[in-house]
């Protein structure tokens, strides 16, 4: 039988859906998150549920949404708040187990930036500022960051938005910042996740096809490579139906 | 008693160099029609204050109403920064000081229970402890130790704005107010503020809040001025009443991305008044973006 063809961002989501257990609760923002969580829902994990930040709890929207409070929500959710029981409640008061992050830049452990490039007080580019990002970033029992493998933003970071485990080993828990901080990277290219001790990004599986070579091109700071990196496992032929077929229909983000 | 007046009148009682909570979120329920307003009203150096405002911010920091801005988030969802704020931002017109979602929403709830500082396990090691653009950096945060626990405890300071404006299902005329979907930090925000003001897409008899009154989210007995502003919203959502017009958010982003294409859609889309802009957006559309009953969408 021929292997299913897939894109880079179907890859992606199935590969963070994966990383989501059975009856975690996500916190989700919109784009490849809501995928991941939701296409996870529909294969290994349906006692999952997902919250998001603008109230919106145990959803179980028929359509995708565009933004974090978007009416889609409503339908079917267990429960409607406000941010101080979403953010405050559930992520600050400890039910959040895996929050999903993005950025414009992100560092070797796993730090974001999405407020500003260059120049903090004279940016080159103003960026969206953190919303619920640093929140999540600090206060999720873990969070898994969801990106393109494109060398401008695997950079250090101009401005640190989300915390990831700031300057690695121990400095997190010393920040007095909650939870365990960044545990995967997943990005078109690879699969990283960070060394135990140290906290650097370390590369734990190549996409089918990719080379380290083609991972260190695109990246300004060299993660750990260990000698053997497993490829990571291709999109069965039921992940992907389900991602196109259940999950987004319309092509509204894989589109 | 709130008083009903008009989204005229509503927009004539801020002064200038006011701060101000406007509400709305994320696609949801931001006071359009108001900042419009300000907008055709020519208000000025107003100090803006939000978690994670959308559209209506991109939109006063157009019209150069607001100066100054204490927010979590500037950017409209699914296009990236707001257009308008960035280029103000870069081009120094417009100051920021960066909080996050919820910090701001703790902030405001400080405000509105009349306590000074909240705490905060956010923020703690990151840039947004370590760095202020507007104030010192001790005006903004103070990471101190639990006097009971000895952990280290993120404080922020309180906020209550002069004025807050949101926009609702409903209202009734004696100011109680109903919303029908997330919360986001909307009633936080019109708590917190000294002057309050609801616009409504419709004003209802008392009778119909009194009847379920665990769905009122604010009392009437706080709100100072009530104004019926049908379709205020738009181009962001009212759940049970419309849904975003991605469309249109979509055209003024791509718009915005000039001054001189932020000059046109000003022209077009929001100096004229609300009855015209409604009547050239079209009966059409507005009806392609009615809630259907059965999904509130």
């Amino acid at each position: 039988m021929a292997k299913p063809k897939f894109t880079n961002q179907e890859l992606m989501a199935i590969c963070g859906a994966r990383l989501v257990p059975d009856g975690a609760v996500v916190l989700a923002g919109t784009g490849l998150p809501v995928l991941a969580c939701m296409l996870a829902q529909k294969l290994h994990a349906p006692h999952a549920k997902i919250v998001y930040e603008g109230g919106n709890i145990d959803t179980h929207n028929k359509e995708l949404p565009l933004s974090v409070s978007d009416p889609r929500l409503m339908y079917k959710a267990s429960a409607v708040a406000d941010l101080r029981q979403s953010l405050g409640e559930l992520l600050q008061g400890g039910y959040i187990d895996i929050g999903f992050l993005g950025g414009a830049q992100i560092d070797r452990y796993g730090n974001l930036n999405s407020t500003a490039i260059g120049n903090y007080k004279k940016p080159k580019v103003r960026l969206v500022g953190s919303g619920g990002a640093n929140d999540i970033a600090s206060l999720a029992m873990n969070t898994f960051i969801i990106t393109k493998h494109e060398k401008r933003k695997f950079h250090k970071c101009d401005y640190i938005t989300s915390p990831g485990h700031l300057k690695g080993g121990d400095s997190r828990l010393k920040a007095g910042l909650r939870g365990e901080g960044p545990q995967f990277i997943i990005t078109d290219l690879c699969v990283m996740d960070f060394h135990p001790r140290s906290k650097r990004a370390r590369v734990v599986s190549l996409h089918p096809g990719v080379t380290k070579k083609d991972v260190l091109k695109n990246m300004n700071w060299r993660p750990i490579m260990p000698r053997k990196i497993p490829e990571t496992k291709a999109p069965t032929a039921k992940e992907l139906r389900i991602l196109r077929k259940e999950v987004d229909p319309k092509g509204e983000y894989l589109g | 008693m709130a008083q009903q007046i008009t989204l005229q009148e509503a927009v004539k009682l801020v002064p200038n160099m006011s701060t101000i909570f406007i509400g709305g979120f994320a696609h949801v329920r931001a006071c359009m029609a108001f900042s419009r307003e300000m907008i055709r009203q020519k208000k000025h150096d107003m100090y803006f204050v939000s978690s994670g405002p959308t559209v209506h911010v991109d939109l006063l920091a157009a019209g150069k109403v607001i100066s100054k801005m204490e927010v979590a988030y500037s950017g409209i969802e699914t296009i990236g920064p707001a257009p308008n704020v960035r280029r103000r931002i870069e081009e120094g017109d417009l100051e920021v000081e960066d909080y996050t979602n919820l910090t701001m929403t703790m902030r405001l709830y400080g405000g509105a229970i009349g306590v000074p500082f909240m705490p905060t396990k956010s923020m703690l090691g990151s840039d947004l402890e370590k760095k202020s653009l507007m104030k010192r950096l001790e005006e903004k945060m103070a990471v101190v130790e639990c006097p009971f626990t000895g952990e280290a405890v993120g404080l922020v300071p309180s906020i209550n704005p002069d004025v807050g404006v949101i926009q609702v299902q409903r209202v009734d005329t004696d100011g109680n107010v109903q919303i029908d979907d997330a919360l986001a930090s909307d009633v936080d925000g019109l708590k917190a503020s000294d002057m309050k003001i609801v616009l409504a897409e419709e004003i209802v008899s008392t009778d119909v809040i009194r009847k379920d009154p665990k769905k009122t989210v604010v009392p009437g007995l706080m709100v100072d001025f009530i104004v019926e502003v049908p379709h205020g919203a738009w181009p962001t959502a009212m759940y049970n009443f419309y849904d975003y017009d991605q469309d249109h958010i979509e055209m003024y982003a791509e718009m915005c991305r000039t001054e001189e294409g932020w000059e046109k859609y000003k022209k077009e889309w929001v100096l004229p008044s609300e009855k015209e802009i409604l009547k050239k957006l079209g009966e059409k559309r507005l009806k392609q973006l009615k809630a259907r009953k059965t999904l509130g969408y």
